[in-house]
């Protein structure tokens, strides 16, 4: 690929199967699928228990991406969708979802993940995705009790970071690293509009500053524009984040620091806490109407 | 069964047709009204036949040059109702003093638009003043005076009662109507509702009122076959998106009141009786449920939207704030808290001229998932 064509927004869409684990053991087999704006996952269930999960960029077509992740997370399994006793559909094109039993918001979905990924001390979820931020208080259940969404743009969200990725020729994979490398941090740029910030963005390095600067601009904005909202639904410990940007270490150090609480560490990727979700709903649904709840 | 809802829908849709109609019928003049502060029952008095003046929902595309692109969308898109001249019909405008937005759109349409007779009602901010009834009181004869002239008919007393009289069994009506909504199963939905009070904004109150009669005697034996789902509440100045009320009432939830100025708040509060029949106009304009405009030091909009959710048994509420809408964003604060203590959550939703159904949709269903709809998969 040449340099000029590389697409550095590009992030690694993959397949996981967890080993020793065969599905032919267990009761209930579950999936949950997430259709995001940006990402769409899936994870397969045994009787609760992780066994399998994808993640790849969503389509133009809801559908179409909603059967090709289901079915790249089943490879590899054994498992066919005939096999799923239930599946539950969640994010923006969670209605789109074929097979779906039922479908769930992102929000409950999100907390019930969480729940699930870091335990039950989990009070306070931020979940940032492709195109919009949520900031979830949830119970010891992993129940959301309130919850606030961004609104409408997609400053402070994944795809503002893929935007800015292009912008200056990182690999979004290392961009938040990237954005750490500065001596002192500059101030931020502006955090109500994706275009505006890169426009500003473009200006800055017009100015001379150094990419690794631009970048550590770009990310306090993001950052305290997140922060206002998570001030706004209040936040209690323990605190957590979701969603593929979770995994951007310029967003999470400076949201520690600047918020002044450390987020928990996931042991898995938390951009499939919704998937997780769904597919725990998928096992209570399955549940009930099987008589056991 | 209940053609009543049909017909007020028509109204809406065809608002500008019914109202050429009347004129054409009647030879009576057409004036457009801003906001509910206008009291029509002295237009009804001078036999000028009031419409209240509602945006399209379209984006704006002509206001830039007249009003100020921060102003609240529904004065935008009043005035380019005006300025599209689809309220050619009309003979004047008149505007009952509420908040800076909607007085900029009255003063740009008096200034900008063709218009035979423009009244501006200097309704006072200070409605908890005792010397608030006497002047408006002073303000409604100047207002009776002016339509004399214009119309060139003095107003007697018989003309104010009849005026008052059409407006009294028009609001009551409706709130006989709003009465079902307080059943465990409504007998009409928050868009039925919202579509009815609409449409008494728009089409004569008489014939209205008329067919209010016919429903009254209906709705007793009137089934809804579907499941009401969660009991919302929904809060806010002005809301005429009858697309997002519906959208919410088919994902599980029915709108079981509201407190809007274009619902319970137009015909919450009656004219009493009095020998000086624009005092009696004045004091029912100066204490109805207030616009967040006029509503300090006390929060009284806040007591009576309290009131409203535990006789209506709300669940939640969603509370929608008029993207610019300062008088309204004010008492949000206060309003959650006086809401939470009673037990009822609220969600905020900020509207604009368009509203984004596919991100409203993921925070509304949400939203009735925390409020009832997951207890069962924990």
């Amino acid at each position: 690929m040449s340099k000029q064509s590389k697409e550095f927004w590009r992030w690694r869409e993959y397949r996981h199967t967890v080993p020793e684990m065969d599905w032919h053991d267990a009761k209930i087999v579950t999936a949950g699928v997430d259709i995001g704006s940006v990402g769409s996952k899936s994870v397969i269930m045994l009787d609760g228990k992780l066994h399998a999960y994808a993640a790849i960029r969503t389509g133009g077509v809801s559908e179409e991406t909603a059967i090709r992740v289901l079915n790249w997370a089943l490879d590899e399994t054994g498992l066919q969708t005939k096999n799923v006793h239930c599946i539950v559909g969640t994010g923006y094109g969670r209605v789109n979802v074929p097979f779906a039993k039922r479908t769930i918001t992102e929000i409950a979905c999100h907390a019930r993940g969480a729940h699930y990924i870091y335990g039950p001390t989990v009070r306070t979820v931020l979940d940032i995705g492709g195109q919009d931020c949520k900031a979830i208080r949830c119970d010891e259940k992993g129940k959301v009790i309130s919850f606030l969404m961004n609104d409408k743009c997609a400053a402070g969200t994944g795809r503002g970071l893929e935007v800015f990725a292009d912008l200056i020729r990182v690999p979004i994979a290392e961009l938040g690293k990237a954005s750490l490398n500065v001596e002192k941090e500059p101030a931020p740029v502006s955090n109500t509009c994706v275009i505006f910030a890169k426009a500003e963005s473009v200006a800055l390095l017009r100015q001379g500053w150094e990419k690794e600067k631009v970048a550590a601009a770009y990310h306090l904005a993001m950052v305290n524009r997140i922060i206002d909202l998570l001030t706004k639904v209040g936040v209690e410990k323990d605190f957590v984040v979701t969603g593929g940007v979770a995994n951007n270490i310029g967003i999470i150090s400076r949201l520690e620091k600047n918020l002044g609480i450390k987020p928990l560490e996931p042991n898995v990727d938390p951009i499939l806490a919704g998937a997780m979700g769904a597919a725990l709903f998928a096992k209570a649904l399955y549940e009930k109407q099987i008589g056991l709840r | 069964m209940v053609k009543a809802f049909g017909k007020f829908r028509e109204w809406i849709d065809n608002r500008h047709e019914y109202a050429k109609a009347l004129k054409e019928r009647t030879g009576n003049k057409v004036v457009g009204y801003f906001c509910t502060y206008v009291p029509e029952e002295i237009l009804y008095a001078a036999n000028v036949f009031p419409v209240r003046i509602l945006g399209s929902h379209e984006p704006p595309t002509v206001t830039e040059p007249y009003i100020f692109a921060m102003f609240c969308h529904l004065c935008r898109d009043c005035l380019a109702q005006g300025l599209k001249g689809r309220f050619d019909y009309l003979d004047g405008i008149v505007e009952g003093q509420s908040c800076l937005h909607l007085r900029q759109a009255f003063n740009a349409w008096r200034l900008h638009i063709p218009i035979d007779f423009a009244h501006y009602i200097y309704v006072p901010h200070g409605i908890q003043s005792p010397h608030a009834i006497p002047y408006l009181t002073q303000e409604l004869a100047k207002f009776r005076e002016a339509l004399e002239d214009w119309t060139g008919k003095k107003m007697t007393n018989e003309d104010l009662d009849r005026g008052i009289r059409v407006m009294n069994r028009n609001r009551e009506l409706m709130r006989r109507v709003y009465e079902y909504r307080k059943l465990d199963n409504p007998k009409i939905t928050g868009l039925e509702a919202m579509e009815m009070v609409l449409s008494s904004q728009m089409a004569d109150k008489e014939e209205h009122s008329n067919l209010l009669e016919k429903l009254l005697q209906e709705l007793p034996s009137r089934q809804l076959n579907r499941d009401p789902g969660v009991r919302l509440m929904i809060i806010g100045s002005e809301d005429d998106d009858r697309v997002f009320m519906k959208n919410v009432e088919d994902i599980g939830a029915t709108f079981v009141v509201d407190e809007h100025c274009t619902g319970s708040r137009y015909i919450w509060d009656d004219v009493g009786a009095h020998e000086d029949r624009l005092l009696a106009i004045a004091s029912r304009y100066v204490q109805r449920v207030p616009c967040p405009s006029k509503d300090w030091p006390e929060f009284n909009r806040i007591n009576h939207a309290v009131k409203l959710a535990q006789d209506y048994k709300v669940q939640g509420a969603l509370v929608v704030q008029n993207k610019f809408c300062d008088p309204h964003g004010i008492e949000i604060p206060p309003l959650k808290e006086a809401l939470k203590k009673v037990g009822v959550q609220t969600y905020p939703l900020e509207f604009d001229v368009t509203v984004p159904w596919g991100q409203f949709r993921t925070r509304v269903e949400a939203f009735l998932e925390t409020l009832t709809g997951l207890e069962e998969l924990f």
